[in-house]
């Protein structure tokens, strides 16, 4: 056997260095934010992998929407929704009276629109892998399990079961692509909540419904500018039974100094005021434009 | 090192900084290397800088407060020497529009003379506004004179300077129309408002005036606008129109000099008149490209936004001079208000007040308050 | 031996390169994208109504601009062909096609291109750091843009804009504004953010988040077709003619607050509209005038 620099056996160990790189490599890229863990340590809790922080008081910008969103709209106003057949039919029901005789008076104050009313959250870290977000709002709390789906059956609540994770882009790594044109190695990042079994809701105030089958994807984004920071909430809803495709929005929040602008205030189905005027007479519906 | 410039500016990109030693000899001229003057000179720009698109910085000087910019294909400009300045290239010459003020005219000068060694041989004047005109003399020093036809007092007496004849005597004819030459200067024995060698040596008082430079070169006469010797200057072939005051891009509401004999009605017509020569390339942008007295190089679209807003403001004010109101209850009433963060002004030579003085006085003392059916409109 | 080594070294790098190739399907914008105006669709497509600033964080100037502006502005033929600024552009409609140019040698993107269906404006976000053009260039309707990775998110700064709109009811953004974009993908969705700095018209950054999906099965809505706009005299009208109200003249400013039953003042717009206090002052505000009878029939 040759046992110089070509040899069988220092071959195979230079071979078998380079095996353990590459699989250490695939390892660090997946994990979670690229953490190192020391050995034998139990996994990063979702506190230490955060990503962005999103602690404190945001405050919703309402620039779009602005008829749909900070008041009440008319009965039948569906613009802009991709409702199917099933959807107008159940949305025409609407009785705003009915929902607070019978309890139901936070329903468009569950996980499906809650982050599309104008209001304050206060988001911290109720443990280590559950972080809470408070809403002014119908003084609705929502909580996203870092450690997986807490449902256990039974009732579903307003604002469901939310699974999270700290999600980045694919590390990247070699050819320089990081210096030209690709994204940053080792920043930025989102939170991506995944929420089911929620109560049977309202998209809108004035009775669009929701699915307790529904799901819930929504990606939370923070972008800083000229010292101020703003949330950006991207919300996907698929719900096959009143919709005919993802009912997609995003709605802006902006960092709050402090909590002087907090205003709890129960579920109000109708307030403000839903107007007098007479529906647009050729609202149609959502979906493609073009 | 000057190869490699060159090669940047090929490139499509850059600016570089001026050599600021490299400047003209004392008298405001500077030799042209071929008859050995012994100067060192910085690269010829012309080639190389006209292939930079609308707005390409060829070359600044101090740190970016004088510019030479290109604007289309023989038309360049000079901005942050007071007005802004027009330089157009021709087969062998190179005309300029407007000279800004006297102190930046060796800045002008040497910007010139590193975009083109063709001599100066027109100067225009677009108005007789200081900060068009200051640079007269000098640029007019620099350049030549056409022999035998300049009454150019710079020239006078000059012989041809040397015996090959590859250059002529200074003092490059200063164009304009006839009403600057008669508000510049003054009956003899009476003290001239502006010094004679700023004076226009060549007037005209038509419509229109025609010349050659390479292209053709139209200069209109826009009556009773700014003042009532306004020109503005069309390249035909490069597509660019300097107009002077007649347009500025931000920074200041239409200065009309009531003395000078401008009015409002003639500035919203001289607009409509400038308008009418514009084409843009498609949807609303590029093709003929303007030089405005101030401000950044503009297309059709900006000037109909100026005119639009002249028009708009005309047309409150004098709706307000038939309901009786005085001009303190004119200013009160904010007529400009959502045009005063672009154009107004509360200090300074004109001043958002004195343009609402000046549109309420033309209007009060017009005696036909209807509009003209022609250039107006209104849902009102 | 030697060749039995360097077949191994290769193969091995060979795997190594493999692993830490990027997943393009997170962070690559280029392909067509379908827009999803699940939002503001009747603004975005039928257009906005007259006097509607709800929402807005506008100022003085702003509201009278806007008072003055008339629709027949369309029909002037210097305006006919005007194209969305790129701040409106992704208002829509707004199916949009995205791509990059790579420099050869290195494989880095020097710059991403954007093109949206509606008149094809062209926007360039040049990557390699070159500065934005002097004071003195002219303005565009998609200005000028420069980009860089923040993160994960595409950071886009443009200037040089043309007077534009940030409402196609005469609401204006001034050419001074600038314009700073956030392209935030995830998975098939993309978000753009667009926040508009106006020192001339608001009285703080407007900010407005669209969203598309990825258009992996070219949807036959997918069409960036050729476009041509030649204007032509639809409406005569006499030369110079400009198309405005006077302050206190336009008749249908009121209309928009009477359809839908909201307070007269809040469809004035600012910046208080925009945020959840502003709830509690419109319960107590006064109902607007009734719609005339001749608008209701």
């Amino acid at each position: 056997m040759n046992r110089g620099i070509f040899g069988q056996r220092r071959a195979w160990k230079i071979t078998a260095f380079l095996l353990s790189l590459a699989l250490g490599v695939v390892s660090i890229a997946r994990s979670e934010g690229g953490r190192r863990q020391a050995g034998g340590a139990a996994p990063a809790t979702g506190e230490q992998s955060a990503l962005i922080d999103l602690t404190g008081y945001w405050a919703s910008i309402i620039d779009e929407d602005w008829r749909w969103r900070m008041i009440t709209p008319a009965k039948g106003d569906y613009a802009s929704l991709p409702l199917n057949p099933e959807g107008v039919k159940e949305a025409d029901k609407w009785d705003p009276a009915k929902d607070q005789a019978t309890g139901n008076q936070c329903r468009a104050y569950g996980a499906g629109n809650i982050m599309r009313m104008p209001e304050e959250l206060h988001v911290t870290w109720a443990n280590d892998n559950t972080l809470r977000m408070d809403t002014d709002a119908g003084m609705q709390t929502r909580l996203f399990h870092f450690d997986g789906s807490k449902w256990q059956g039974g009732p579903p609540q307003w604002q469901g079961d939310s699974v999270a994770l700290w999600e980045k882009q694919f590390d990247i790594r070699g050819a320089g692509r990081t210096r030209s044109g690709g994204p940053q190695s080792r920043k930025g990042g989102s939170l991506t909540v995944v929420t089911k079994h929620m109560r049977a809701g309202y998209l809108r105030k004035n009775g669009v419904p929701y699915s307790a089958n529904a799901v819930l994807t929504e990606y939370y984004d923070r972008y800083d500018l000229d010292g101020q920071a703003y949330l950006i909430v991207t919300s996907v809803l698929e719900d096959p039974q009143y919709l005919r495709e993802r009912f997609i929005t995003s709605g802006q929040f902006r960092r709050e100094p402090d909590a002087s602008n907090w205003s709890p205030a129960p579920c109000r189905p109708l307030w403000p005021r839903p107007p007098a005027g007479l529906p647009e007479p050729e609202l149609g519906l959502g979906g493609n434009l073009f | 090192m000057e190869l490699v410039l060159l090669i940047l500016f090929a490139a499509g990109g850059g600016i570089i900084s001026a050599r600021q030693d490299q400047g003209p000899s004392q008298n405001g001229a500077l030799h042209d290397p071929r008859i050995g003057s012994g100067e060192t000179i910085l690269p010829r720009l012309e080639p190389a800088c006209s292939l930079l698109p609308a707005g390409g910085t060829c070359l600044e000087f101090d740190n970016g407060e004088l510019q030479l910019l290109h604007v289309q294909d023989n038309v360049y400009m000079i901005g942050g020497a007071g007005a802004n300045i027009t330089v157009q290239i021709g087969d062998a010459a190179v005309m300029v529009v407007d000279t800004g003020v006297a102190e930046m005219s060796d800045k002008v000068i040497t910007a010139i003379r590193t975009l083109t060694d063709k001599p100066i041989l027109f100067i225009i004047s677009t108005s007789m506004d200081d900060d068009h005109t200051g640079g007269n003399a000098n640029l007019s020093q620099a350049g030549w004179a056409l022999p035998n036809s300049s009454s150019n007092p710079i020239a006078e007496g000059q012989d041809i300077p040397d015996k090959t004849g590859l250059t002529l005597p200074a003092g490059a004819p200063i164009l304009a129309h006839i009403n600057v030459l008669n508000r510049m200067s003054a009956p003899t024995g009476q003290k001239a408002p502006v010094s004679q060698n700023r004076w226009p040596t060549d007037t005209y008082e038509t419509e229109s005036w025609r010349l050659y430079n390479g292209e053709g070169v139209y200069i209109y006469h826009i009556p009773a606008a700014h003042t009532d010797g306004d020109s503005i200057v069309f390249f035909r072939r490069s597509d660019v129109v300097s107009t002077g005051d007649l347009f500025t891009a931000l920074g200041s509401y239409p200065v009309i000099d009531q003395k000078k004999g401008g009015s409002i009605d003639g500035f919203v017509d001289g607009l409509n008149q400038i308008i009418e020569i514009l084409e843009p390339k498609e949807n609303e942008e590029a093709g003929t490209y303007v030089i405005p007295g101030h401000g950044h190089i503009c297309d059709r679209n900006d000037v109909v936004n100026y005119r639009d807003m002249v028009t708009i403001i005309r047309a409150r004010i004098e709706a307000m001079v038939k309901d009786g109101m005085t001009l303190e209850q004119v200013k009160a009433a904010k007529p400009t208000l959502d045009y005063d963060g672009l154009y107004g002004a509360t200090t300074g030579p004109w001043t958002t007040d004195m343009f609402i003085e000046a549109v309420y006085r033309d209007l009060s003392q017009s005696k036909n308050h209807q509009r003209r059916a022609a250039g107006t409109g209104g849902g009102e | 031996m030697l060749r039995i080594y360097r077949v191994r070294v290769v193969a091995l790098l060979a795997l190594l390169a493999l692993v830490t190739l990027p997943v393009f399907g997170q962070a690559d914008l280029a392909g067509g994208w379908i827009a999803k105006p699940h939002e503001d669709l009747p603004e975005r497509g039928q257009g906005p109504e007259i006097g509607d600033y709800t929402g807005m964080p506008i100022n003085d100037a702003a509201r009278m601009k806007a008072d003055a502006w008339d629709s027949q502005r369309w029909e002037m033929i210097e305006h006919e062909c005007t194209e969305h600024p790129a701040d409106y552009g992704p208002r829509g409609p707004a199916n949009m096609r995205v791509w990059a140019d790579m420099d050869p040698f290195t494989k880095g993107i020097r710059t991403w291109h954007m093109e949206l269906m509606y008149m094809l404006p062209l926007r360039s976000f040049y990557m390699d750091g070159r500065p934005h053009p002097s004071k003195y260039a002219p303005h565009t309707w998609q200005g000028f843009s420069t980009a860089e990775w923040e993160g994960d998110k595409l950071k886009v700064t443009t200037t040089h804009l043309k007077e534009g709109w940030i409402r196609r009811n005469g609401l204006p953004r001034s050419e001074v504004a600038t314009l700073v974009e956030f392209y935030i993908r995830h998975h098939d969705v993309l978000t753009v953010v667009t926040h508009v700095k106006d020192p001339i018209y608001l009285t703080e950054p407007f900010i407005r988040t669209s969203s598309w999906v990825a258009d992996a099965a070219l949807d036959v809505n997918f069409n960036l077709y050729p476009n041509y706009c030649i204007p032509s005299v639809e409406v005569p009208h006499p030369k110079g003619y400009v198309a405005y109200h006077l302050p206190g003249k336009n008749p249908w400013l009121g209309e928009f607050a009477s359809r839908w039953g909201i307070p007269t003042e809040a469809a004035r717009g600012g910046a208080e509209t925009m945020y959840a206090p502003y709830q509690r002052k419109l319960a107590t505000m006064p109902a607007p005038p009734p719609l005339p009878v001749k608008v209701q029939q």
